[in-house]
Order: structure tokens, then C-alpha cells, then sequence
């Protein structure tokens, strides 16, 4: 095999192979959560505090297709800073949305033309004044404004700016708005991309839906379709139809605005695909209802809809292969696929979707598609007994044959050596087979306390799945604490993938006698109540001898020193060799000084201060002991 | 029992000999020795006695003992002149690092005593 050939392997089928095996993550887009915008339009029509708000929440709702009364005029007036130029953007941007309101052109002109001539001004604040100027009718010179945008595309290059410059571009004349509509994929490029399937700026919902909204204005001037990658623009919209509940009327205005942008058949339309029935099909609802719209929830033109594989979640397994869903309206937008079937065995399934449009629709988000759903199945409990019997022989066992749903009539006797042993079967009714599920449990509830103890079934393994719960009186009496009585005995059998769920009571008196007395219930500590109070408990000293006792020794200690002064005497010991003199004295008084620099450091003193006096001691001390010693040699010398 | 008696016979020999050689100024140290023996075992009966609690005080007066036993001992050992061919040290000498030493190990105890 030559190299060559190796390189096309790798090159070609290796990222071939790899895209096949690449699980499709289900990025389906939801419906617009139209309804709470629209609510929180209204909810904020009632009263306004600010021009921004009347802005965002007039022209909002108009674009929700209601038309504001003309009432709010007055509140724009009163509301609007003449000192401001983003609060003149505002206003005239609400009297827009309103039928018929005129502001007073003039006493904003002054302020307008300054901003706009002026090098200060930022690229939000030369749109606002842009686009108020072209709300009022006021001419703008658009050469100035270019050259102003340029200037500042040069020192500002945050994300904000360039959508404003954008929006600016799309207010003047169409060659400067085709020249900003080319710059839209640069601006795309620049937005963050998360977990690979949502697309955002930073800023949040409110600056996005700016942004994009951008891209659309200023194409739309310059008459241009919008050049957004299909792929990068599904993951605009995906970041959007996550967006159900916003924060700020000003996030809610732009949000409203791109989703309408997303659904104007004029532009690329992202489809919305979501199941519209519950998500357990069963003998009830045998069929899957899948709603196709965009994202404002109208129907998208004429499409076809291809089951492409149904998967089931435990072992992969592919049960429906390329089906068409039947639609069930004219306009295309609900469609039925049936999956109640023999063959479709229980369990979650995730479908696969592919969407075909017949016109030449500008369409996105057709392949990828997803819908969870779950098959149920009815369940019946078969084949269920009761047996009594004792803890050592299990020979000597009375059985008693359930049916559900009937209780045993007979009461229950148990003494501390026997034990009760329930069995029972799950029996899929659809195929027949024994099935095992999730919860299978034995209630004991007592009648008194209503205290409950609870055991788990467990299934043998096999075909049959017989479930055996067993309690022993003998063993298990310390989950009952020893309390003796009249308890309820119950069955309960659950699972998510049947339909319906068992809580059978089998029997309402159980009377169990313990051996053992029985212990009270646990008093469980009530967290919220005062703890006991904690006292501190100071170290306690350790033991120490009676004050007589360490005096005693203390002066038993010295005693020996008696005994020396004795001894030396009888010995002889006398003080006539000693030298007389200055160095003489001054040895013996700087000796004693050291040995009452020791009491003194124990007494009062620390090592550092100790070592100090020590050396200031050491000096005289050595020179006249050096001093005394050389005599004593001379003098021995002298002897010898 | 004769055994005893022999012990005794050569304990006595030993005392009559000891007070004969041996030189005054070592018997002076000798008798010092004693005394610091003497003190060293009545702190230890007393630790036996009561128990170890202030530890470092009991620590501090025994090595106390000890130390002084040492040094004298040292001493001892190098002023007698039975020995000088061993040391080749005066007696002057000798006394003055038993003064040095003994301001040190008075400072230790000192500093442990608490």
C-alpha cells in the first residue's frame, strides 16, 4: 500500500467514518414564548417610569401586531430629556410606533447637529442621534457621519460598537449600507460559541438580539440578503428560542424583533420541530404528533417529514426506518406518525427526523431533529401469594392465593418464630412475558403510630421474574422496634414504562408479637428547636501533692547540704589558703552575681536579657578568675 | 556467713585506705559528691512519690544533680595527681571549666525549671 493511498484512507474516509459516528446532539429549537412577551408588553404598559421603557414596550407590541393608543404621546413628551440625545433616540422612536404623534422637531435639532459634529461622541450615541434625526425629518449629513464611524471603528472595536455603526450604516444611503452589510460575517466570527450549539456576544440576550437585529436592518437598506452561514445561524437560534423568559423590556424589544426577522419568509427561516402529544405513547395514544413551524409558531409552507430511525435508548435498537409522518392539515404543520405497534417493544426512543421542503423554501435546521418519546404497556400482577411459614422448617408453609385486586379477608397471626413471604408476578399484558421494574416493595404500616417499614422485593433472575419479599419476625424485629400489633400489609409495584402502577392492600390486620419488649419510636431531634446549652469546661488542672508534703521535701532536699558543711568541717576545710586582693574579690563578688543573675532570670527575667547580663558579668568574672588562678599557680609553683 | 564477714573485712580495708592516700582537697570533693548524690535521690523519691506533674521542674532539678555530679566528678578526676600523665592539665585549669561549665548548666536549669 503506498503512501499515497494510506494519506486518502486517513484524509477521507477516517473524517467520513467519524461524522457517521458523531452522535447528533438533538438541537431542536423551540417555539417563541411569544404569549409572555406579549404579556410582559402589556404588563409594563400600564404605567411607565422612564422614555426607554415606552420605547421598547410600544414598538415592541406593535411588532406583536397591537397598536398602541395614542394617549402615550403624552407620557413620551413629559417623560423625554431634552438634554439627552439617547433619550430624543427613545422618544422619537416611541412617537413612531404610534399612529399619529409629533414631536417638536426643533428643540431637538440643536442637540442632534452637535453630536453628530462633535469627536466626542461614541457610536451608540451617533446612532441615536442618526436615527432620531431621520425619525423627525431632519437632514443628516451622511459624509460627516461616515467619517465619524470610521474614526471610531478605529478606536473602539468592542462588538456593541461595530452593531451600533451597523445600525447607523443602515439609516443612510444604500452603497454606505451594502459597505456595513459586508462586514456582518466579520461581526459573526466574533461571537462566542458555547458547548457547539449555541452562538452569543457577550452582553447577554439584549446585546445579541441587538446585534443580529443589526445584521438584518442593514441588510434589508442595503438589499442584500443576510450572509449568515446556515450552520452559525441555527446556533443564533438556538441561543434565542432558549431565551423563554427575559429580563428587560430592552432584551424583550430586540428579542421580539429577531424572531420576527427569523420568520419573515423573505429571509433564511429556522424550523421548529417539537412534539405536541405526551411523551408515553401506550394502546391510548398509539401515535406521535410532531408540530412543524418557525419560530413565531406559523406553519413554514409545504414539507415532508421523514421518520428516519427510531432508536431505543437501552441497546440501540432501530425499529422504524425512513417513515413518512402523514400530515393532518392543509397548511402543513402538525404531522402523525403511529408507534403503537406489536413489533415496538417498551422503552425510550429517541426519533430522528429529517424535514423536506417542497418549494424552494429558504429553510434551516431541516436535518437533526429529535423526539423522545416512551412506549408503555399495560401491567397486571399474576401468580401472587402469601405464605406463612416458620423459620426453621420451611416445609410447614400455609399458603394463601392472592388475586389482585382482592385483599385477604382472614386475619394474619405471627409469631416471633415465623416469617411471611409474599411472591408475586409482573405480567406485560401487550407481549405476556414477565417483566421486571423498578420499584417492587412490601408495606408494613403500624395502625397505632402509622410508622412504616418497608421491604424490597427482589426478582429472581430469568425469564420468570418472580418477585419474593420475605420478613422475618425473628431477624427483622429491629425494624419495627420491637412493637407488637395490628399492622397493614401492602404491595406496591411501579415502573416508568408501564402505564399503570400497583399499591394493593393485601391485608389490613397483620397482628405481629414480637419476642422482645418493645422499644418507644425514635425521637427524632426537631432541628429548629434550641439545642442544649453548651458550658465551657476549662482544662482541669492535674492533681498535685499537698503543700506539706512538697515542703517537707524541700527541706529534705536541703538537709544533705548539712550533712556537706558537717563532713567538710570534720575534713578539714578551711578557708586560710585564700587569697586576699582586689582580683580575689572581685572573682568572688562577680561569682556570686552570676549565681543571683539565676534567681533573678527565674524569677523575672527572659533568656535574652539573661544572656546579656550574663556576658556584661562574664567579662570581670573571667579576668579575675583568670587572675586568682594564676596567683594560686605561682603560689603552687612557689611550694614545689 | 563468712562471706558476709569477708565483704566487711574488705570494706574496712578500703575505708582505712582511702583515708590515708587520699589527698585532702579530693576528699573535700568527694564529700561534695556525696551530697549532691544524696540530693539528686531525695528529688527522685519525691517524683516517685507524688508523680511527674510539673514535669520540667523535676527534669530540671535532677539533671541539676546530675550535672553538678559530673562536673565535680570531672574535677575529681583531674586534679588528682595520679593522673596527670593522662591530662595534661593544671589544676588552675581544671577549676576554671568547672566555673564555665557550671554558670552554663545552672543557666539550662534555669531556664527549664518553669
Amino acid at each position: 500500500m503506498t503512501s499515497t493511498s494510506l494519506m486518502m484512507i486517513i484524509l477521507v474516509i477516517l473524517p467520513f467514518y467519524s461524522w457517521c459516528a458523531t452522535p447528533t446532539v438533538a438541537a431542536n429549537l423551540s417555539p417563541a414564548n411569544i404569549d409572555g412577551l406579549k404579556a410582559q408588553f402589556q404588563t409594563a404598559m400600564k404605567s411607565f417610569s422612564d422614555v426607554a421603557s415606552i420605547h421598547y414596550t410600544l414598538a415592541g407590541i406593535k411588532e406583536l401586531g397591537v397598536v398602541p393608543p395614542d394617549t402615550y404621546c403624552n407620557d413620551i413628551k413629559k417623560l423625554v430629556d431634552k438634554s439627552d440625545v439617547e433619550s430624543i433616540f427613545h422618544a422619537t422612536e416611541a412617537a413612531r410606533a404610534l399612529a399619529n404623534c409629533k414631536l417638536p422637531a426643533e428643540e431637538y435639532r440643536a442637540l442632534l447637529t452637535s453630536t453628530l459634529q462633535s469627536d466626542k461622541s461614541t457610536t451608540a450615541e451617533v446612532y441615536y442621534a442618526v436615527r432620531a434625526s431621520v425619525n423627525l425629518g431632519l437632514n443628516v449629513d451622511e459624509s460627516r457621519v461616515e467619517k465619524r464611524l470610521n474614526a471610531l471603528a478605529k478606536t473602539d472595536d468592542s462588538v456593541a460598537s461595530q452593531g451600533y455603526a451597523l445600525l447607523t450604516g443602515a439609516q443612510l444611503s444604500q452603497p454606505i449600507a451594502k459597505f456595513y452589510a459586508d462586514t456582518i460575517n466579520d461581526l459573526v466570527q466574533q461571537a462566542d460559541e458555547v458547548d457547539g450549539r449555541t452562538l452569543q456576544y457577550e452582553g447577554g440576550v439584549g446585546t445579541t438580539a441587538l446585534l443580529v437585529n443589526a445584521f438584518y436592518e442593514v441588510a434589508e437598506k442595503a438589499g442584500v440578503p443576510v450572509k449568515i452561514d446556515p450552520k452559525q445561524l441555527i446556533k443564533f437560534a438556538s441561543y434565542f428560542s432558549t431565551k423563554r423568559h427575559v429580563a428587560t423590556l430592552r432584551s424583550a424589544y430586540y428579542l421580539t424583533k429577531v424572531f420576527k426577522y427569523l420568520s419573515d419568509r423573505k429571509n433564511t427561516i429556522p424550523v421548529v420541530v417539537s412534539r405536541t402529544t405526551p411523551a408515553a405513547v401506550s394502546a391510548q395514544n398509539p401515535s406521535v404528533f410532531v408540530s412543524v413551524s418557525n419560530l413565531f409558531g406559523q406553519p413554514v409552507g409545504e414539507i415532508f417529514v421523514v421518520a428516519e430511525s427510531a432508536k431505543r435508548k437501552e441497546d440501540g435498537a432501530v425499529v422504524i426506518s425512513k417513515q413518512k409522518l402523514t400530515a393532518k392539515d392543509s397548511t402543513s404543520s402538525i404531522f402523525e406518525l403511529p408507534f403503537y405497534d406489536a413489533k415496538i417493544p417498551r422503552g425510550f426512543y429517541t426519533i430522528h427526523l429529517t424535514l423536506t421542503p417542497r418549494g424552494d423554501e429558504k429553510l434551516i435546521g431541516l436535518t437533526d431533529n429529535t423526539i423522545e418519546v416512551k412506549v408503555t404497556s399495560e401491567a397486571a400482577l399474576e401468580n401472587a401469594e402469601l405464605n406463612v411459614a416458620d423459620r426453621d422448617s420451611t416445609a410447614q408453609a400455609k399458603t394463601h392465593k392472592l388475586t389482585y385486586p382482592n385483599a385477604l379477608s382472614e386475619k394474619l397471626d405471627l409469631h416471633s418464630h415465623q416469617k411471611l413471604i409474599i411472591k408475586f408476578q409482573v405480567k406485560d399484558k401487550r407481549t405476556g412475558e414477565y417483566v421486571r421494574t423498578q420499584q417492587a416493595f412490601i408495606r408494613f404500616t403500624n395502625k397505632k403510630s402509622k410508622k412504616e417499614i418497608i421491604y424490597l422485593a427482589e426478582a429472581v433472575s430469568g425469564a420468570t421474574a418472580q418477585y419474593k419479599a420475605e420478613m422475618d419476625l425473628t431477624s427483622n424485629a429491629a425494624d419495627f422496634r420491637y412493637q407488637s400489633g395490628a399492622y397493614d400489609l401492602v404491595v406496591i409495584v411501579g415502573d416508568s414504562l408501564l402505564q399503570n402502577a400497583f399499591e394493593w392492600k393485601v391485608n389490613d390486620n397483620v397482628q405481629l408479637t414480637f419476642h422482645e419488649d418493645s422499644l418507644a419510636d425514635k425521637n427524632h431531634q426537631d432541628l429548629y428547636l434550641p439545642r442544649p446549652e453548651i458550658i465551657h469546661q476549662f482544662r482541669v488542672e492535674e492533681k498535685r501533692p499537698p503543700t506539706i508534703v512538697s515542703l517537707v521535701f524541700s527541706g529534705l532536699t536541703l538537709l544533705p547540704l548539712l550533712i556537706l558543711l558537717v563532713s567538710w568541717l570534720r575534713l578539714g576545710f578551711n578557708l586560710s589558703g585564700m587569697p586576699l586582693g582586689l582580683s580575689p574579690l572581685v572573682f568572688h563578688a562577680s561569682h556570686g552575681a552570676a549565681f543571683a543573675l539565676m534567681f533573678v532570670y527565674w524569677k523575672y527575667l527572659d533568656m535574652f536579657q539573661t544572656i546579656r547580663y550574663l556576658a556584661l558579668i562574664s567579662i570581670p568574672l573571667f579576668l579575675a578568675g583568670h587572675r586568682v588562678l594564676a596567683i594560686l599557680a605561682a603560689r603552687r609553683e612557689k611550694k614545689v | 556467713m563468712s562471706q558476709i564477714g569477708e565483704v566487711a573485712g574488705i570494706l574496712r580495708k578500703l575505708y582505712d585506705e582511702y583515708r590515708t592516700t587520699t589527698p585532702k582537697k579530693l576528699k573535700l570533693i568527694d564529700a561534695y559528691l556525696v551530697y549532691v548524690m544524696l540530693t539528686g535521690i531525695i528529688q527522685f523519691a519525691y517524683c516517685l512519690l507524688v508523680g511527674t506533674f510539673p514535669f520540667n521542674s523535676f527534669l530540671s532539678g535532677f539533671i541539676s544533680t546530675v550535672g553538678c555530679f559530673v562536673l565535680a566528678a570531672s574535677l575529681r578526676i583531674q586534679l588528682n595527681k595520679a593522673n596527670r600523665s593522662t591530662f595534661n592539665v593544671t589544676p588552675e585549669r581544671a577549676f576554671a571549666d568547672f566555673v564555665f561549665a557550671h554558670i552554663i548548666l545552672h543557666l539550662v536549669v534555669m531556664n527549664f525549671i518553669g
